[in-house]
């Protein structure tokens, strides 16, 4: 496959991430469907290789890993104002439509219906927040089942310790966090003989 | 009442603790019920009008700042999920830090503590005033729909909202 000159002019690119982010319902994987789409099918600014790639870096980065995506891309494809116009295009016209809803939202919230009407759609939301959760979760587990027994057990105990930490102990998120790295960084780094040392007290919750 | 730049700070701490959309909610949650700047039915409110709207999943933050403190809430929350990302910008080394063995270890660490995260995320957002058995049972059905992968996320949320209205009108 050859790739076009990626010198798109801004404009383009303002609207071409204003369509991805307009078009995105439900969740990250119809997003990065409608990216790729857009920059390596239609317009072949990008190999699927580069968008790979950039992929990897943006899991590693904090925050929301579609807004690092469009960093990235932005980026190649118009440096620093290619940056800027995708943000822009990706958020503001999304972002306006949720504050007009939330606006709404607050006009109409006190009618009998439209509170019943909420009464259902926030716990759903809690259903497929748990699909988020298990999606996250999956490949986790995947690779801990690779690695022994052991170290399935141990990312289980810290994944359900982490979050009993947060609603039981009510600890701050940025101690639970920084535990997990430390944890990590003692427990799960490859290249050790074992990947776990005997004494597993020390993750605490295990009794 | 609401100092923004301590306001800004905690949406910003949330966000670069976070990854995903949803994760930096149990860190809001905690301080800004903790502050009395926000109330515990707005972070259902959020998500569910998050999930409405389109844009990122990440963008239910725009609905909070909305809900807590206007147009500038809304912005302020804007520029903190913007932030982190341009890290990106900034770090070069960033590909050979990567190879190290000790952040590998790291990764999964931090990666498990965002599921574990996400699972508290589950638990606020089912302890929301208003949730009882039958809106747990709504909970099941659209996990359920939502793992069959067959229905889009938007009919779910349109057939809860369909059973919240017969359930509770």
């Amino acid at each position: 496959m050859k790739l076009q000159d990626p010198r798109p002019s801004k404009w383009l690119l303002f609207r071409i991430w204003a369509s991805v982010g307009l078009q995105s319902f439900g969740g990250g994987a119809s997003t990065t469907f409608l990216i790729q789409r857009a920059f390596i099918e239609k317009h072949r600014w990008l190999s699927m290789e580069e968008f790979m790639y950039f992929w990897n870096l943006c899991v590693l980065t904090p925050g929301i890993n579609l807004v690092a995506l469009t960093v990235l891309i932005g980026k190649k494809l118009g440096g620093v104002w290619g940056i800027v116009v995708s943000l822009a295009g990706l958020l503001l016209p999304s972002a306006a439509i949720t504050c007009l809803l939330a606006a709404t939202f607050l006009q109409v919230e006190n009618i009998a219906a439209v509170q019943a009407v909420l009464r259902g759609v926030i716990p759903a939301t809690g259903g497929i927040m748990l699909i988020v959760g298990l999606n996250f979760a999956l490949p986790l587990i995947r690779r801990s089942y690779k690695e022994g027994v052991l170290y399935l057990l141990a990312s289980g105990v810290l994944m359900i310790a982490c979050a009993l930490a947060i609603i039981l102990l009510k600890l701050s998120v940025i101690i639970v966090i920084l535990g997990a790295i430390l944890l990590g960084a003692l427990f799960f780094s490859p290249g050790r003989g074992s990947p776990l040392p005997e004494d597993e007290e020390e993750q605490g919750e295990q009794q | 009442m609401i100092n923004p730049l301590i306001y800004f700070l905690l949406f910003l701490k949330a966000s670069l603790f976070s990854t995903g959309g949803f994760s930096n909610l149990p860190s809001l949650h905690q301080d800004l019920l903790a502050n009395g700047w926000a109330k515990e039915s707005y972070f259902g409110q959020s998500i569910a009008i998050g999930q409405i709207s389109p844009g990122p999943n990440g963008l239910w933050v725009i609905s909070l700042g909305y809900f807590t403190y206007g147009i500038a809430g809304a912005a302020l929350a804007l520029i903190a999920i913007t932030l982190p990302a341009l890290v990106l910008v900034i770090s070069a080394g960033y590909t050979r830090i990567e190879q190290r063995t000790w952040v590998q270890g790291a990764m999964h660490g931090v990666s498990l503590a965002v599921v574990g995260l996400l699972l508290s995320v589950v638990w606020t957002i089912l302890h929301q005033p208003g949730v009882d058995w039958k809106g747990l049972l709504i909970a099941v059905g659209a996990f359920g729909l939502a793992l069959s992968r067959k229905v889009n996320i938007l009919i779910i949320l349109g057939l809860a909202g369909l059973a919240g209205y017969l359930l509770y009108r």
